[in-house]
C-alpha cells in the first residue's frame, strides 16, 4: 500500500488533487485494530478549473491510467489496491478532509481523517458495517466523545446519534 | 492473552505495521476467494446451468 500512497502523493505534488484524507476501513485502522478490507477510500479535494464550477474526477483517472493504473468499475487500481476517490459531498466531508491528521506509512507522509469524522461519516452512511465500526471506536475508547458531540452537532447528526444510542448502546447504558 | 487485550495490542501498533497486517489480510481473503473459485469446476457449473428449468 506504500506504493499506492506514493502515487497519490505524487499526484498531489503535480497539482492534480489538493488535500486528501484516507477514510473508510483503512482510515479506521489508524485508530483501531486492523480489519480486512479490499479497497481504499480517499476523500479528495480537487482544484477547481477557472470558469467552471463542476468537479470532475477525469484528471485523476487520466493521470493514473497514463501511469499504468487500470480502472475497475468505480475503483482505480493503484499498486494492486483498488482505490475509490471521493470528492467531499457536504460540509462534514469537507471538514474531515480539512482537519485530517498527518501521519506516516513506512516514512511516507499521508493524511487520515480524525476519529470523530470517521465516526460521524459512518453514522450518516448508516450501513450495518458502519454501525459495527462505530461500536469498535466506542468500545476501544478511540474517539473523543466531547469532540464527537461537537462534530455531530455542527452537522445536524444529533438526532441520528440518539437513535443509534437507543438501538445499540441502551444495554451498555443501563 | 484475552481477546480485548489482543485487540488493544493490535490497535496500539504503528500505522505502518497495521497497513502490513491489512495487506496480509487482503492476500488471505483473495487466496480464499481463489480457492473457492477453483473448487467450482466448469463441469459442475455446466451441470447446474443444464438443470435450470426454462421459464
Amino acid at each position: 500500500m506504500k506504493r499506492t500512497f506514493e502515487m497519490i502523493n505524487r499526484m498531489q505534488a503535480d497539482g492534480v488533487i489538493s488535500q486528501y484524507a484516507i477514510g473508510g476501513a483503512v482510515g479506521a485502522t489508524f485508530y483501531l485494530e486492523p480489519s480486512a478490507t479490499l479497497d481504499v477510500d480517499i476523500f479528495v479535494t480537487l482544484p477547481v478549473a477557472s470558469g467552471s464550477s463542476l468537479l470532475s474526477l477525469t484528471p485523476i483517472y487520466e493521470y493514473l491510467t497514463a501511469r499504468g493504473c487500470r480502472v475497475e468499475g468505480e475503483y482505480i487500481v493503484i499498486a494492486d489496491w483498488p482505490v475509490q476517490f471521493l470528492p467531499p459531498i457536504d460540509s462534514l466531508e469537507q471538514e474531515a478532509v480539512a482537519e485530517a491528521v498527518q501521519t506516516e506509512v513506512e516514512g511516507l507522509n499521508t493524511w487520515v481523517m480524525r476519529a470523530e469524522h470517521l465516526v460521524a461519516i459512518a453514522l450518516r452512511t448508516g450501513r450495518a458495517k458502519d454501525y459495527a465500526r462505530i461500536l469498535q471506536f466506542l468500545e476501544q475508547n478511540a474517539v473523543d466523545r466531547k469532540k464527537l458531540n461537537q462534530v455531530l452537532n455542527r452537522h445536524a447528526l444529533i438526532p441520528k446519534w440518539k437513535r443509534f444510542e437507543t438501538k445499540y448502546l441502551r444495554e451498555t447504558n443501563e | 492473552m484475552s481477546k480485548p487485550e489482543m485487540r488493544k495490542k493490535l490497535a496500539s501498533l504503528s500505522f505502518t505495521e497495521k497497513i502490513k497486517i491489512l495487506e496480509k489480510l487482503r492476500d488471505r481473503s483473495r487466496a480464499i476467494a481463489a480457492s473457492r473459485t477453483r473448487s467450482v469446476s466448469p463441469e459442475a457449473t455446466a451441470s447446474q446451468e443444464n438443470s435450470k428449468q426454462p421459464e
